[in-house]
């Protein structure tokens, strides 16, 4: 092996003083697979930008075989063999496979007319080196995220790259896509490809990579061999402090049922069925984790207990107040809520910090109104503070827009809120979803003491190891039905697994 | 039959300038540019075209001024909603006003007439007969003999369909439509494909307004235009840009034109004659919206 990009003391500041790296050295071995890890706003994608020409970087060079290279665009580095997958993927519906792949450097034949016989050769001729399981005929707009995903690869392989980063290719990914991707990459690098994975899921960094650098602040930590770490070492040098993983076991019973559904039915628009007679009880201090691959009824599941959608049968209530037909802000008097898209549906991203920490207060709670119809908007700043001080929410000014925040800030005002509105229930949509270790730790935490506190909570997590940690019984979601339903400690995760793919069957013993 | 050719050409002489116009505007639809700025410079065309023929005596400076002028109109537009990326359709808007404003105005200063300006001077454009065609009978009459640039437009539908479907650049110009962020990954500059696209939409428009002021007439009114620029929107808003599409869809517009024509002869007012190729539009737009409408009930 020999270095063959040489990152070396990359300084970059983002005006006035934001420094987002500060003299970092990576070198990058041909045929390895390096993990770039770190919290969010460690300056991993800052690095990786600077790399792919996307930011110039104040100090420091780039060498490529030794010798330096400054690229000023993403073409310039396709052209020197770096190629970027960014996080969300940029493909034209429209197009199919191999149009997608093609475009930009297209064959053409003598007339200067797209040559799509050569085109379409190529591109099988690439799928099938790569053991690619695709169609170079099928539509974009009809594949799954995951083959979409490998049409972005792909896209690159036959710009010829040599080296591919990939911005948390798994962020978009189901569990079950996961070692497939990883299958796939591993395959390239014995084909003799350079990856560079950014991710901060530190189980999938040791299980795929072959070095790992961890940055904190803007600075490299480290970069260690993955075979000779462990996930709490990587943590420890993410966070720089020791991380808790674990969540502690229910020290009491639980109590009464505070959350009930009974026989709930739900249909879409176009009148399927998407949740079949879902019955399912939540007990005061017992955090109940729904399991289930994404898209077998957890999003109607939620919008019909939040009231976003009308069941069809069926019965909820809290604490035996009958809201199955209620009002959404009648059920707000009795449920808290954290939505899976903090962009779209937890928060506005233009409406300032306050504004967003007092939605839903604001319309519950008198003394937000100065006579009646009148926002208190001092009122309104005085309980952003609190939400600040009372959940560690790094900010400046509560009239800064939320989008100003980072994404574990954002998921800290809006877990505040929804905490302070002091419910007996409540409902937790991914709650952990693209938060960094640190901010995860947080929530998990919080989530710990509400329970203990005697909250009934329902929380839906695509990360079983999440639900395992936290739940004290797991309820798995298969085609809208709840097929299992069973505590933690009488589960495991293969069993957990064989419920969310295979439905009802009993699990091979 | 005498009524049925007359009908047919009238039909090819309305469709032309819209189906030029709208061509142009289909590149402009497909590069993700709202353009509404065909009906000015169809008219610069048409007002450049006279101006040129009437100058040098030549109706291919004529076209050439024409398209030329169009062109300047579209560098406009490239500079306002491209470069200082102001808004589309206020700036299409714009340019229309200034279109009509300017016309109006040089019009005036140059040739101190109002309303329509006419010359021995000016040169039309000429019709060509094509050599086997022309002594068929019937078909001749329709299909030879007809002017020159009605021919191109003709021509302009197969060389727009092979450009936007069967070559690089096509690829590249509906994927600045359909997800230019997705183009500029792939290394191409989606600005530089909305410039071409309206580079392309002037030169069709310019050769549109030529045929106005120098096709069956020789002579430049005021709003010449008269909203064929609008009606080739619609028209390219209605099949999405599909330049097959559009040669149907304007060619319905043209038989009404021809049979509004042919109604004045018998005596209705040609304020209502004029009315026709509108209401066709209107009716193709309901038609459109039914038939949408269907297939979404049908999908559920």
């Amino acid at each position: 092996m020999s270095d063959f990009i040489a990152l070396r003391h990359i300084t970059k500041t983002f005006p006035p003083n934001v420094i987002a790296l500060d003299d970092v050295s990576v070198s990058f071995e041909t045929g390895e697979i390096h993990a770039v890890v770190g919290e969010n706003g460690a300056g991993k994608s800052t690095l990786m930008k600077v790399l792919y020409g996307l930011l110039r970087a104040d100090r420091g060079e780039i060498a490529l075989h030794g010798r330096p290279v400054q690229f000023s665009s993403a073409n310039d580095a396709i052209a020197a063999g770096i190629g970027m997958v960014h996080q969300e993927i940029l493909l034209i519906p429209e197009y199919t496979v191999w149009q997608n792949v093609v475009l930009g450097a297209e064959p053409r034949t003598r007339w200067g007319a797209l040559d799509s016989r050569r085109a379409r050769e190529a591109v099988r001729a690439k799928i099938a080196a790569f053991g690619f399981n695709l169609d170079p005929d099928a539509p974009v707009g009809q594949i799954s995220i995951a083959a979409r995903q490998k049409v972005e690869i792909l896209k690159l392989l036959y710009r010829d790259v040599s080296v591919l980063i990939l911005d948390e290719p798994t962020a978009v990914l189901t569990p079950l896509e996961v070692p497939q991707l990883f299958e796939e990459l591993r395959r390239l690098r014995a084909g003799g490809k350079t990856i560079l994975f950014i991710s901060h899921h530190l189980d999938e960094v040791l299980e795929l990579s072959d070095r790992v650098t961890v940055l904190r602040r803007g600075r490299k930590v480290d970069t260690v061999a993955a075979g000779s770490t462990s996930k709490a070492e990587l943590a420890r040098m993410m966070v720089g402090r020791d991380v808790l993983f674990a969540g502690r076991p229910a020290v009491h019973a639980p109590g009464e049922v505070v959350f009930r559904a009974e026989g709930v039915s739900a249909r879409d628009d176009k009148h399927i069925s998407r949740l079949r007679e879902v019955t399912l009880e939540v007990r005061a201090g017992e955090i109940v984790g729904i399991a289930g691959v994404e898209g077998n009824g957890q999003f109607e599941l939620v919008n019909v207990i939040i009231g976003l959608i009308q069941p069809a049968a069926g019965a909820l209530s809290v604490n035996g107040h009958d809201l199955t037909h209620a009002s959404i802000l009648e059920r707000r008097r009795h449920i808290a809520f954290v939505a899976q898209d903090r962009s779209r549906m937890g928060a506005s991203l233009s409406a300032s910090i306050a504004e967003n920490a007092i939605m839903t207060h604001h319309r519950l709670n008198e003394t937000f109104a100065r006579r009646r119809w009148r926002l208190d908007m001092q009122q309104a700043a005085a309980f952003a503070t609190r939400v600040r001080e009372q959940f560690a929410v790094a900010m400046s000014r509560p009239d800064q827009p939320f989008r100003a925040l980072s994404g574990g800030n954002q998921q800290k005002v809006i877990l505040g809120r929804e905490l302070l509105l002091d419910r007996p229930f409540l409902l937790l949509d991914q709650p952990t979803r693209g938060l960094d270790v640190g901010s995860t730790e947080y929530v998990r935490e919080q989530m710990l003491r509400q329970r203990d506190a005697g909250r009934a909570i329902l929380l839906i997590s695509s990360d079983l190891e999440e639900l395992f940690s936290l739940a004290d019984r797991i309820a798995v979601m298969h085609r809208g039905e709840i097929v299992a339903d069973i505590p933690t400690a009488h589960t495991s995760l293969e069993q957990v697994g064989y419920w969310m793919l295979q439905g009802r069957e009993p699990a091979p013993a | 039959m005498r009524i049925a050719i007359g009908l047919l050409n009238g039909m090819l002489a309305g469709a032309t300038p819209v189906l030029l116009a709208a061509l142009g505007g289909a590149f402009t639809f497909y590069a993700g540019v709202f353009n509404i700025a065909m009906e000015g410079m169809l008219l610069v065309g048409a007002f450049c075209a006279a101006l040129g023929s009437f100058f040098s005596g030549s109706w291919v400076v004529g076209v050439v001024c024409a398209i030329a002028g169009a062109l300047g109109l579209s560098l406009l537009f490239i500079l306002f909603a491209i470069v200082l990326k102001t808004d589309e359709f206020v700036t299409g808007i714009a340019l229309n006003l200034f279109a009509a404003g300017a016309t109006t105005y040089l019009l005036r200063q140059l040739f101190g007439v109002r309303g329509a300006f006419t010359d021995a001077g000016i040169q039309a454009i000429p019709r060509v007969d094509i050599p086997i065609v022309a002594q068929a009978p019937l078909v001749g009459e329709v299909f030879s003999g007809q002017n020159l640039i009605v021919y191109v437009a003709a021509l302009a539908v197969l060389g727009c369909a092979w450009l936007i479907f069967r070559t690089p650049f096509g690829l590249r110009l509906r994927a600045a439509g359909y997800n230019a962020p997705s183009l500029e990954s792939s290394g191409v500059r989606p600005a530089h494909v909305r410039v071409a696209a309206l580079l392309l939409c002037g030169v069709l428009c310019g050769l549109g307004g030529a045929f106005l002021s120098l096709g069956y007439v020789r002579l430049f009114a005021e709003g010449m235009s008269a909203g064929r620029g609008w009606i080739a929107l619609a028209a390219v808003i209605l099949v999405n840009g599909n330049p097959w599409g559009i040669a149907l869809i304007t060619l319905l517009f043209g038989l009404a034109d021809g049979m509004g024509l042919f109604a004045q002869g018998v005596g209705v007012p040609a304020q209502f004659t004029g009315m026709a190729p509108y209401i066709a539009t209107l009716i193709a737009l309901f038609v459109y919206a039914r038939r949408k409408q269907g297939q979404r009930v049908g999908q559920a």
